[in-house]
């Protein structure tokens, strides 16, 4: 029940959006997680289901038999699974399946929705029935046959997740914990939480595209607590890829655990930065969080096309200075937010939203790509086959830019650099936006001074656009797993920055006088 | 449908027993949901579903883990069954995964809790459509409208649980919302916007759809012509709304599991005045459609009233039987159900008058804060206090202390309860709150 009112939750916050890290670092327990025998089959719907191409082509003309500009039936078995060491045991896993089929119906700017998960013909049948009152005119002609698309090669893997055991993953946990634990006596508690999950989708299309698409995911994340002087703080970091298991070595492990014990010990030492506006650098990889809700949001096409985003009448306009380009682009291999296929059947790619200072193009999904009368841009996703798609982010990042990060912090007089992130979240209509910084560091007369913590930044999307002075040449794309949610609906994403200076934000801090 | 899902779960259990489970817990969901969306004069989204789940615990040999699935197909389900059986031994034995002692199943309430509305499957397609254009009306006649959502969002949700120690347990509840978003014109490229939402399990305990949007419409204007407000150290009135979510993250550590992992700044407050003596937090599950109301928890504890602080004395925290267990803790109910703040008396007329100058937050904008040293920063929109008055709209600002030192210094509290919430609280007045802006 919890899970429903929190959907409807989002459905209230519409023109908001948030992003965040994974839930349970905000004390909520984690879902989710395993593996074992039962090897999920490459293509359950034909082989469980026998959902073969004359049974969707029923379900397609059903769907459409009341008329659609367009309709695509999205079918998905997603198995997921999950484990937790506390207080140094491994003594919870978890597992769950997701299946269902989604049956989407849009006329204009009209969608009808409906879904089951019982993939027999009378319950699909009824489901596009549903689906279809939407609309009110004559049938269209649904495919007799569809033609199947060629596989994607982005997150290709050897084995999938449902081959690998617990026995494999269980070291991993444990090796975690005792490295954590060595690398300082004041650690207290370590926690360490993994997950993986086989995702593969079916995407039939009224104009007669198959598509399929299987997207591994896997996460590990590692949670410190340490305790001096009766003093506690806690801190963690975490990974994340459509990858398989050979990814975690030993060197990326300990990357990470060295990541969460040093941002746990430094805040034993941090200060809350003076309030107020100053200027604030942002750390090469993660603080690409600004890219996601200064600008990404805004570009989402579903907002403008309805005028809602302070972007609406901006495309062409200069928004930044010369030096500032940035992407969307799902074709990353292996990134958490790639995607061979968008959730409308579209090949996913690579979207410039500012070329050189100029704002060139919206995220779209088909309804708004129509209505500008644009091809898609494959944005179009969905957290599963509950849900109809909308234009949404997949990996968000700025290009280099001509600077040097030693030269941006010798060029800050008094302000901070921003390193890592729990959340953001923006207002689409008046553009004001914020993220949440847990480390960073004072900068005073060009050099770095002190380690600060937990800091709201708050600033105005396209103000802060115009604010960006200067862009280093180190861009990254940040390893950790961020989870968008729009409208009730979370996606995976990744984001990623060079180092870059923006002139003036406001910086939520103490000691005001 | 009760029975079936009833069945359902026991069959779970049966089956877990049966692949070598020594004790299991079963859960099966059903629900019906309905939205309707409205768009600038008509309908956009129409989505109508019936989804169902089991979820299932297992415990073998001192082991634990968890299972969820959409498939119940019988063959199917049980060889995910007899997975989860096996998975679970390949875990690391932990002596405190016990399923719930059935002694605390006993006491359980009878209370009709008046959460089911019949009415709610009958609401037709017209009905849907004639509150969305009742919605849209109140704010497409606005000359600064750009655009207004209309939405309407129904349904019903049944589960029922079983347990190899004798549990069975049902819950059902209906729900219906609707309201509407608002975007209009402001200055420059800037749209105000603003929304407003009422919801309960009864049709009929719903105010006019016209007054709802009006709300929305109002919230939304409001906010022409927001601007940045100032850094300044001096007292916050948060809202009724917006108070509701700050109880909530106040809350968030408020567990054994917080506590026992060394994650949270309600370590050792138990019997100690921990805030101002102006607060009361109270979690009662009896309250006749309450939004978190029910007869016991998700591990079968029956339901009791459950002072969390009373007068600024920390009570009890949100213990379940694993967390408990580990921490030497008597388990109380491991989640939330209505968290109730005790009332004051001033309205929020009287409290805007005793603020005099300050800061007046009615929504919130990210921010976190950090479950164990209580440390957070939050951003958020408002108004302006000024002579006692809601004066010009800010935006744009962050609010940064320390949880446990902001509820100490709490010093009004109102008697304006905002209802369309699990947490029922009125609006609350802080004293010498930092504020950074321009």
């Amino acid at each position: 029940m919890a899970i429903k009112r929190r959907e409807f939750l989002g459905h209230m916050a519409l023109g908001s959006a948030v992003l965040t890290m994974p839930a349970f670092l905000q004390g909520c327990g984690v879902q989710n997680a395993t593996a074992v025998s039962q090897a999920t089959p490459e293509n359950p719907f034909m082989t469980w289901f026998g959902v073969d191409q004359a049974t969707a082509a029923r379900v397609m003309s059903e769907l459409t038999a009341r008329g659609a500009d367009a309709s695509d039936l999205y079918f998905q078995h997603s198995r997921s699974n999950s484990l937790r060491l506390e207080d140094g045991i491994v003594s919870s896993a978890s597992s769950g399946i997701q299946q269902g089929v989604g049956l989407r119906v849009v006329i204009g700017e009209q969608t009808g929705y409906a879904f089951t998960e019982d993939l027999t013909m009378p319950s699909m049948l009824a489901a596009a029935r549903t689906a279809s009152a939407i609309a009110s005119g004559s049938a269209v002609a649904a495919p007799q046959a569809f033609n199947p698309q060629g596989t994607g090669d982005l997150y290709t893997t050897t084995v999938p997740w449902s081959d690998v055991g617990i026995d494999q993953k269980l070291p991993v946990l444990k090796f975690v914990e005792e490295k954590a634990k060595a690398m300082d006596p004041a650690i207290d508690k370590v926690a360490v939480y993994w997950s993986d999950a086989d995702e593969r989708v079916m995407i039939a299309t009224l104009d007669g595209k198959l598509v399929t698409d299987h997207r591994p995911m896997t996460r590990l994340t590692v949670v410190v607590t340490a305790k001096r002087d009766g003093e506690v703080q806690t801190g963690y970091s975490n990974i994340a890829a459509r990858e398989e298991f050979d990814w975690y070595s030993e060197e990326r492990i300990l990357t990470m655990v060295k990541e969460a014990v040093d941002r746990t010990m430094i805040q034993f030492e941090a200060i809350r930065p003076p309030a107020g506006e100053m200027p604030v650098i942002l750390a090469s990889g993660a603080s690409g969080i600004l890219l996601h809700e200064a600008i990404g949001h805004g570009m989402e096409a579903d907002f403008n096309r309805k005028g809602t985003s302070i972007y609406s009448d901006m495309i062409g306009k200069k928004v930044a200075e010369p030096f500032v380009t940035v992407v969307d682009q799902a074709s990353i291999p292996r990134e958490r937010g790639a995607l061979n296929y968008d959730d409308e059947g579209n090949k996913a790619g690579r979207t410039v939203m500012v070329e050189n200072g100029i704002l060139k193009s919206y995220l779209h999904d088909q309804i708004s790509a129509k209505q500008y009368g644009l091809g898609p841009t494959g944005s179009g996703r969905r957290q599963s086959y509950k849900y109809s798609p909308m234009p949404r982010m997949s990996c968000t990042f700025m290009e280099d830019g001509p600077h040097t990060k030693e030269e941006i912090i010798a060029a800050v007089d008094h302000g901070i650099i921003c390193e890592t992130y729990t959340n953001g979240q923006v207002q689409i209509g008046a553009g004001d936006y914020t993220f949440y910084v847990k480390n960073g560091w004072l900068v005073e007369k060009g050099k770095i001074t002190a380690p600060i913590k937990d800091v709201n930044i708050i600033g105005n999307g396209p103000e802060s656009l115009k604010r960006i002075t200067m862009v280093a040449n180190d861009a990254r794309l940040d390893t950790g797993g961020w989870t968008c949610g729009k409208n009730g609906q979370s996606v995976p994403v990744s984001q990623g920055i060079p180092t870059v200076l923006v002139s003036n934000m406001t910086v939520g801090g103490e000691n005001v006088s | 449908m009760s029975a079936d899902l009833q069945n359902r779960a026991a069959q779970a259990v049966e089956m877990a027993k049966a692949a070598g489970a020594d004790d299991a817990w079963a859960t099966a969901s059903q629900g019906r949901d309905v939205e309707f969306e409205f768009r600038d004069g008509s309908l956009e989204k129409v989505k109508d579903t019936t989804s169902r789940s089991l979820d299932i615990q297992i415990y073998a040999d001192d082991r634990y883990s968890n299972h969820q699935t959409t498939d119940l197909s019988p063959d199917r389900l049980e060889g995910f069954i007899a997975e989860a059986v096996a998975i679970t031994r390949a875990l690391e034995p932990d002596e405190h995964r016990q399923l719930t002692p059935a002694e605390l199943f006993s006491g359980r309430p009878t209370d009709d809790l008046d959460l089911v509305d019949s009415a709610v499957a009958d609401i037709s397609r017209d009905q849907r459509l004639a509150w969305c254009e009742s919605l849209d009306r109140v704010a497409t006649d606005h000359e600064r409208v750009i655009s207004a959502t209309a939405g309407v969002y129904d349904g019903t949700l049944n589960s029922a649980s079983a347990s190899s120690n004798g549990f069975v347990g049902s819950h059902a509840q209906t729900y219906c919302w609707y309201g509407s978003n608002i975007t209009l014109r402001d200055e420059g490229e800037k749209r105000a916007s603003g929304g407003w939402y009422a919801g309960g399990q009864h049709v009929d305990a719903l105010p006019a759809p016209s007054d709802v949007a009006r709300i929305g419409l109002d919230r939304a204007l409001a906010r022409l012509g927001s601007e940045k407000g100032p850094t300044v150290k001096t007292a916050m009135l948060v809202d009724a709304q917006a108070a509701g979510s700050l109880i909530g993250r106040l809350l968030r550590p408020a567990t054994a599991r917080s506590v026992q992992q060394g994650q949270s700044f309600w370590t050792d407050l138990v019997g100690t005045r921990a805030f101002s003596e102006k607060l009361t937090i109270v979690d009662d599950p009896l309250i006749p459609r309450g939004f978190g109301s029910r007869h016991f928890d998700s591990e079968g504890i029956s339901a009791r009233y459950l002072p969390i602080v009373e007068n600024g004395v920390v009570r009890n925290l949100y213990v379940d039987t694993y967390y408990g267990r580990k921490a030497g803790m008597k388990p109380t109910t491991g989640s939330a159900s209505n968290r109730v703040i005790g009332l004051g008396d001033h309205t929020l007329a009287a409290l805007l008058k005793e603020v005099g100058n300050g800061v007046y937050v009615t929504s919130w904008l990210g921010g976190n804060a950090d479950s164990t040293t209580g440390d957070f920063s939050l951003g958020l929109r408002g108004h302006m206090i000024e002579n006692g008055k809601i004066g010009r709209p800010v935006g744009e600002m962050n609010v940064t202390g320390n949880l446990k030192d902001l509820f100490s210094q709490l010093e009004l509290v109102g008697n304006d309860v905002h209802p369309y919430s699990q947490t029922l609280s009125p609006s609350l007045v802080f004293g010498g709150v930092d504020f950074s802006g321009a």
